[in-house]
């Protein structure tokens, strides 16, 4: 008998409405599911919601078309997203950091890396330096309970990666981040990466984390709006660094900067705490030496 | 259109078949319903659910008779004219069969007799007149399985016979003690034959909860119905004067009797069709495979009631066909429940829904179960009803019910709080906290939940 409560009419209105009861419950963090929570439902993927009119649109009359089913896995990547964008009050907050000193870090360690069969990358520094981030902002290493009455803080560091592969987008998780040093977390990355890539990772690789990076570095861009992967209360977008022309008091100097965007539940966090969050974050990685003084 | 063609073909006027079939016209299809009868309704009616009742309820004005003496009134022994009850039974079929005809009339549901069998998948051959279809729905139900290696004999009965009503053998042997044997054991030892029934796994009504079956079993014996499990009939010897069954196992021995029914479960009737002709799979035991939705594999052939498995129970094949005539229409249904309830009408009724304590035990799942003894029941006393028993099952964390039995007169009447209290996730505490009236048998089971609250005070 499946866990969730719903009565015999709630079960096929939600059927009628292509509502799936079990991911409806796990968005309200509830077992009983009554006739109100889906009337109130947040749109659900294509066709789902009642607002489905928008999409129901024959394309065709405006030119050629094809029509390509959705895969199941986007079809719950897309209900999680849509309901995570409508649930979560989101604001993002956009800083650069400095990566000059972390890029001839990364660069002294190449041999050093080569001989242990790793590529150290840029990823694995801000793994590192976010890590050490939540250790001193607790606050952003929390999930809110569904009612909203409980915050739950978490005393241990997981980062997600989430990794673009032919399937979807993918999380994998690296657990106890603040206590690896670059070697493993680059290690760990590469090995999560190339496994969500062949689509190995196991269940127990996903979920859990107290914040996802999303990396669109090595693509491009100058800055993005991640959405809030729930129940973490933040979430940190990394896109293309540049060289710009820095003011040091006296002159301009060319510095690689790496655009830095964080998306957070306002629920939880206001500006002023995402501002400072932000600043510390920057600070340790604007030279390695701040990573491990902490 | 050609006067041969269908836009929603339905096979079998079963309860399924016609449910199927009146639902779609009212949703706007134009229906042609196929069935060998003249008359719908199907097994339920014709031979099975309905004329069974009648017969049961006569049982009960012998039974009721017989115990009016401990009341003080004496009705001496009831006689009983054989041709009397058979057409008395009749009528309820032929009044319901007639009530059908007229529904499906007011519907504009075409009412074709004949037996149908595929020629492709867009085709179906019925008594030599060719059909097509846009869509067709499967309701072609099931028939009684008969025992290999039997001789053939006008005393060897199937439930469709036993329900003709024709003799009261003096001693009738039934093999199969299902619910369907059980009813027929009711039935024919009221009307005063001498029962046995013979039943190959070790307790009868098999899949019911093994305390309630008991109980029933407790009961039949009492009037006078010899009960061997754990038995097999291993030889039928045919003679003039009788017929003889070999038994080992829990009865080694000759069985003698005047006549024998087999009830022994039933038989898809899809492999009569020639699914094959249409490409339908059907497995080795003539069960289609349907989903939710009554889908076969074939795009646009569906398929309800018996014939996609069990239970093969009449009130599972109209919900499917409520749901696959929506699905037809166009409609986002499904069939969104596995709760089926099942009933026993014999005497006392046996009733379940829902998890039994075998099934929690082996399925592992977390259970704690209550109970209540009609022996203690205010309403079952005055009314003359003897041993009962209500039990339900329920989880231990939310005390949300998982299952009932029931067994005790009218159990089945009172098995529907218990199946929409499951349906709604009710725990416990719904039920005890719902005033139910005094005195009624229904109590039982708002005494159950407050046993196990520690709340009841009537016990």
């Amino acid at each position: 008998m499946s866990d969730i409560i719903a009565s015999p009419s709630v079960r096929t209105k939600a059927r009628e409405r292509g509502i799936d009861l079990e991911q409806r419950a796990k968005q309200l963090g509830r077992t009983h599911i009554t006739l109100d929570d889906l009337s109130n439902t947040v749109p659900m993927g294509t066709g789902s919601s009642d607002h489905g009119k928008y999409w129901d649109v024959d394309h065709a009359q405006y030119g050629p078309v094809t029509d390509e089913p959705t895969s199941r896995f986007a079809q719950v990547a897309s209900a999680n997203l849509g309901a995570a964008n409508a649930m979560i009050p989101q604001v993002t907050h956009h800083d650069q950091a400095d990566v000059s000193q972390i890029e001839a870090f990364r660069k002294s360690l190449k041999s050093e890396a080569a001989e242990r069969g790793i590529k150290v990358t840029g990823l694995a520094f801000q793994v590192m330096a976010l890590a050490r981030t939540l250790r001193a902002f607790p606050l952003f290493n929390t999930s809110l309970s569904a009612d909203g009455k409980t915050l739950t803080y978490k005393d241990y560091v997981h980062i997600g990666i989430a990794v673009d592969t032919p399937y979807g987008l993918m999380v994998p998780v690296i657990r106890d981040a603040d206590r690896k040093g670059i070697f493993e977390l680059s290690r760990n990355i590469s090995d999560l990466a190339k496994r969500a890539q062949d689509r190995k990772l196991g269940p127990d690789e996903m979920g859990g984390a107290s914040m996802s990076i999303s990396n669109l570095g090595g693509i491009g861009g100058t800055a993005f709006t991640p959405i809030v992967n729930p129940p973490e209360v933040a979430i940190l977008g990394i896109t293309k660094t540049k060289m710009e022309p820095v003011w040091n008091g006296e002159t301009f100097m060319p510095k690689p900067m790496t655009p830095l965007d964080l998306s957070y539940d306002h629920r939880v966090i206001n500006g002023a705490d995402a501002a400072r969050f932000m600043t510390h974050l920057c600070k340790l990685l604007s030279d390695p030496r701040h990573l491990v003084q902490i | 259109m050609s006067e041969t063609h269908a836009e929603l073909m339905v096979l079998g006027a079963g309860p399924g078949g016609y449910a199927c079939a009146f639902r779609a016209a009212d949703l706007g299809q134009s229906v042609v319903i196929v069935d060998p009868r003249d008359t719908l309704g199907g097994v339920c009616l014709n031979e099975g659910c309905i004329p069974s009742k009648a017969l049961l309820h006569a049982a009960e004005i012998i039974r009721d008779a017989e115990h009016a003496a401990d009341l003080g009134i004496s009705l001496g022994k009831p006689k009983i004219d054989l041709d009397k009850l058979r057409a008395h039974k009749d009528g309820i079929i032929s009044n319901l069969t007639t009530g059908l005809k007229g529904i499906a009339k007011r519907r504009k549901v075409t009412h074709v007799q004949g037996r149908a069998k595929f020629s492709s998948p867009n085709a179906v051959d019925v008594n030599g007149t060719t059909w097509t279809f846009d869509k067709l729905v499967i309701a072609v139900g099931s028939r009684p399985a008969a025992l290999p290696g039997w001789p053939q004999d006008d005393r060897i009965w199937d439930s469709t016979a036993a329900l003709e009503l024709r003799s009261i053998p003096k001693a009738l042997t039934i093999v199969g003690g299902g619910i369907i044997g059980l009813e027929m054991a009711t039935v024919y030892s009221a009307l005063g034959s001498q029962v046995t029934i013979v039943e190959f796994v070790d307790q009868i009504a098999n899949g019911a909860d093994a305390d309630a079956a008991r109980i029933l079993a407790g009961a039949l014996t009492a009037q006078g119905v010899t009960i061997h499990t754990s038995t097999k009939v291993t030889d039928v010897k045919v003679t003039k004067a009788k017929l003889t069954l070999s038994c080992e196992g829990g009865f080694a021995g000759e069985l003698d009797a005047h006549a024998v029914i087999q009830a022994v479960g039933r038989h898809s009737n899809a492999p009569m069709i020639a699914p094959e002709a249409a490409g339908i799979n059907i497995d080795d035991r003539g069960i289609i495979n349907v989903d939710a939705q009554g889908k076969t594999n074939v795009d646009h052939i569906y398929a309800i009631g018996d014939v996609t498995g069990n239970p093969m129970l009449a009130h599972r094949a109209t919900h499917q066909g409520h749901v696959t005539a929506e699905v037809i229409a166009g409609h986002r249904a499904g069939l969104d429940t596995t709760l089926i309830p099942s009933v026993a009408y014999t005497s006392p009724e046996l009733a379940w829904v829902g998890i039994t304590v075998d099934q929690a035990k082996s399925k592992d799942i977390a259970h704690k179960v209550t109970s209540f003894p009609w022996a203690a029941s205010g309403r079952n006393l005055a009314s003359g009803g003897g041993d009962g028993m209500t039990k339900l099952i329920y989880c231990p964390d939310t005390h949300r019910i998982l299952g009932a039995s029931l067994v005790g007169k009218n159990a089945g009447e009172l098995l529907a709080e218990c199946t929409l209290a499951i349906e709604m996730g009710a725990t416990l505490e719904d039920i005890a906290l719902s005033i139910h009236a005094h005195p009624t048998l229904s109590e039982t089971i708002a005494f159950a939940a407050e046993r196990a609250l520690g709340t009841l005070t009537d016990l």
